[in-house]
């Protein structure tokens, strides 16, 4: 067994997360920051974790980071995030044919939404529409899929269910990430073939790898710079890293999680 | 990146009608052909909704989004290629030199334009001819990859050849000339036709348990090793169906098994190529065109005629590829004759063909038990014998074996003939 210095959280949102980690475990002890992984299955437990220091190094989503850094006073620190993590956004579809030139037009409308605990298909699209004039929560009938709670919408599934309820007329527009609809529309997912993207949210930061403050700097940093190292263009990486969603890491900042953590508040989910 | 924003557009296309999922994918993907990494892709489109959905597309694909404009009622939407290679390999090589076409047909002998593969990698795949293989691919450890060691000259026209003359067992044969044969010469010949029958089961399990065992980059081996096992199938039904339709039956014999357990003893591609395709299917040789001139009836004779033409393949691949072989390995000589040597110590037990055998081809060649016919069957039986033993020889001595080491060999040869 290799020993390990550091011990990293992720959510096993997938199988797949196993082979991703057991590659990136490899990868680590090779770099010479030997870093092994611990499995949670929900966010939640994973900050418990790292606030209880169970695990130093927490994978996590935008949603999960956001809490994280609010229950440590902001005594966070951002080790690394995935070049996707850097613009994402959300989209709002609509079946073909129909459009909206405002969000303000789905007013007394049907709105689908994905997990309450998704930042990107739950509480962004609803902060968002608010500031755009529609405050959906108050106006729209929200049909809301609340599957996988505690993965905060990594597994995709609550936005698939968003996609077929607005293919199948029981919303009027559906709300999810544009990687995700991208993602469907790549599988062939037979609904995405008649829906549309009517509006697109300003981009915003998703997952990051988070520390606490108190972790020693110079291990941190010597963890940050391997990370930054991984080649997409490695052979022996590529198949790891395309099932992990990232062609390369960047350091990241806490810039892009300004909006969700207004939407946190504003939604009564920081306290 | 505010100099990406102002960066001047590499390419540009205008998407028109065309949208994500109903083929932009594609126009877009050629386009970025155009581009290098970092250089910048304009798409013009008159819907909003593509223009709302490309950066998602743009990201999830390892590009970037850099700008989205409107232009007299269209969307120009630019994006950055990324960097990443979307194929692990060495870009595809230019236009070459395409094979060459004899009468319009393309022959697998041509399609290296007469040059031998190069000594594969052991751990390669299945990249076909022509291939670049992507790297981050599983690595192969095949048994059977030494070029040297395994290829015969003229592979890749009895690849040719064996495509060629294919047959089928169904319909190829006149069965209902079988039918009328009297019950005692039926019997010789339902027991000779499932002598055949066992030993080309052996013939089958040979090269099949060496295909998967060939690296694939000697691909006209695989070839042909797949039309060896396709041949010896068709010879187990062939000789199964006419030892079937005159309704009586033989005996599989357990000195013929015995023999052919040994060969399956054998592991070594060339002692193989040895035992099996020169010594074995070459004595069948003789047997077959013996069978074919005294059959009783056409089905029989047209059955060991069709698995003849077959096995002079098998029997002129075994002699060019040990020639080859010996010929890059002076050892290897000695250790083919110690393979032939150590399957005839297990075959002691055996003093020659079995009688039952030999009185079933006596009796299948006279067709009678009248004295004056089986007189003359048996005289013909002890000419097979005799051009068995000279044409195995002679073989041997093709194979580039010394007259005594080819005289040796034939001498060890299974009394079974196979």
């Amino acid at each position: 067994m290799i020993s390990a210095e550091l011990r990293l959280g992720a959510v096993s949102y997938h199988p797949r997360v196993v082979t991703i980690w057991e590659r990136f475990r490899t990868y680590f002890a090779d770099a010479g920051v030997p870093t092994d992984y611990l499995l949670f299955s929900n966010y939640e437990r994973l900050v418990d974790a790292v606030l209880e220091g169970t695990v130093d190094i927490g994978w996590n989503t935008n949603t999960a980071y956001v809490a994280l850094d609010h229950r440590a006073a902001g005594g966070t620190q951002i080790l690394g995030m995935r070049d996707v993590d850097l613009d994402w956004a959300t989209v709002l579809v609509m079946p073909k044919g129909k459009s909206i030139d405002s969000v303000t037009e789905l007013d007394g409308r049907v709105l689908a939404l994905g997990s309450r605990d998704s930042g990107h298909a739950a509480i962004l699209p609803l902060h968002y529409m608010a500031k755009e004039g529609l405050d959906a929560q108050e106006r729209c009938r929200l049909l809301r899929f609340d599957t996988d709670l505690g993965k905060h919408g990594d597994t995709g599934d609550s936005e698939l269910h968003v996609v077929r309820a607005v293919a199948a007329g029981e919303a009027e527009a559906g709300a999810l990430s544009d990687v995700y609809f991208s993602a469907f529309r790549a599988e062939g997912v037979p609904e995405v073939a008649d829906l549309q993207v009517v509006w697109r949210s300003p981009t915003y930061y998703h997952c990051n790898f988070t520390v606490l403050d108190s972790l020693d700097r110079e291990l941190s940093e010597r963890w940050s710079q391997a990370l930054l190292a991984m080649e997409f263009d490695d052979p022996s990486l590529r198949s790891a890293m395309e099932l992990e969603g990232v062609r390369r890491w960047y350091r990241g900042d806490r810039d892009g999680y300004a909006s969700l953590t207004a939407a946190m508040r504003e939604q009564s989910m920081l306290t | 990146m505010s100099s990406a924003r102002e960066q001047e557009p590499a390419y540009r296309v205008d998407a028109e009608q065309l949208e994500l999922g109903g083929g932009l994918e594609v126009l877009l993907a050629a386009a970025l052909e155009r581009v290098t990494p970092g250089g910048v892709l304009e798409i013009r489109t008159p819907s909003r909704a593509v223009a709302l959905e490309l950066p998602g597309w743009a990201r999830t694909t390892g590009h970037e989004l850099i700008g989205d404009a409107a232009d007299h009622g269209a969307h120009v939407v630019r994006i950055r290629r990324g960097a990443s290679a979307r194929v692990l390999a060495a870009p595809l090589p230019d236009h070459g030199e395409p094979p060459v076409l004899r009468d319009g047909e393309l022959h697998t002998a041509d399609w290296r334009g007469g040059q031998l593969p190069p000594d594969p990698d052991p751990g390669a795949g299945f990249a076909p001819l022509g291939a670049v293989p992507e790297a981050g691919a599983p690595r192969h450890h095949w048994q059977l990859s030494g070029r040297d060691a395994l290829w015969a000259d003229d592979v890749g026209e009895l690849v040719e050849q064996a495509s060629a003359q294919q047959w089928d067992a169904s319909r190829d044969v006149p069965w209902a000339a079988a039918r009328d044969l009297d019950r005692t010469t039926e019997k010789a010949v339902a027991q000779v036709m499932t002598f055949l029958a066992q030993n080309e089961y052996a013939a089958l399990y040979v090269p099949a348990r060496f295909l998967p065992q060939i690296n694939p980059q000697l691909v006209e081996l695989v070839l042909w090793l797949g039309s060896h096992i396709h041949d010896e199938a068709r010879h187990i039904e062939v000789f199964t169906k006419r030892s079937l339709i005159g309704g009586q039956h033989g005996y599989a014999l357990a000195s013929t098994e015995l023999s052919l357990h040994t060969l399956l003893d054998e592991h070594d591609f060339t002692a193989s190529s040895l035992l099996l395709n020169v010594l074995g299917e070459g004595t069948f040789l003789d047997l077959l065109r013996f069978i074919e001139l005294h059959a009783p009836d056409a089905a029989t004779a047209a059955a060991a005629k069709l698995a003849h033409r077959d096995e002079r393949r098998h029997v002129h691949f075994g002699i060019s590829n040990i020639r080859r072989a010996t010929s890059f390995d002076p050892d290897l000589a000695p250790s083919l004759v110690a393979a032939a040597e150590a399957r005839a110590a297990k075959l002691v037990s055996l003093s020659g063909l079995s009688p039952l055998l030999v009185e079933s081809l006596t009796v299948m060649a006279a067709a009678s038990l009248q004295p004056a016919e089986l007189a003359e069957a048996a005289a013909d039986i002890r000419t097979l014998t005799e051009t068995m033993e000279s044409n195995r020889v002679r073989r041997l001595r093709a194979c580039g074996f010394s007259a005594t080491t080819a005289q040796h060999l034939s001498d060890l040869h299974t009394p079974n003939l196979m």
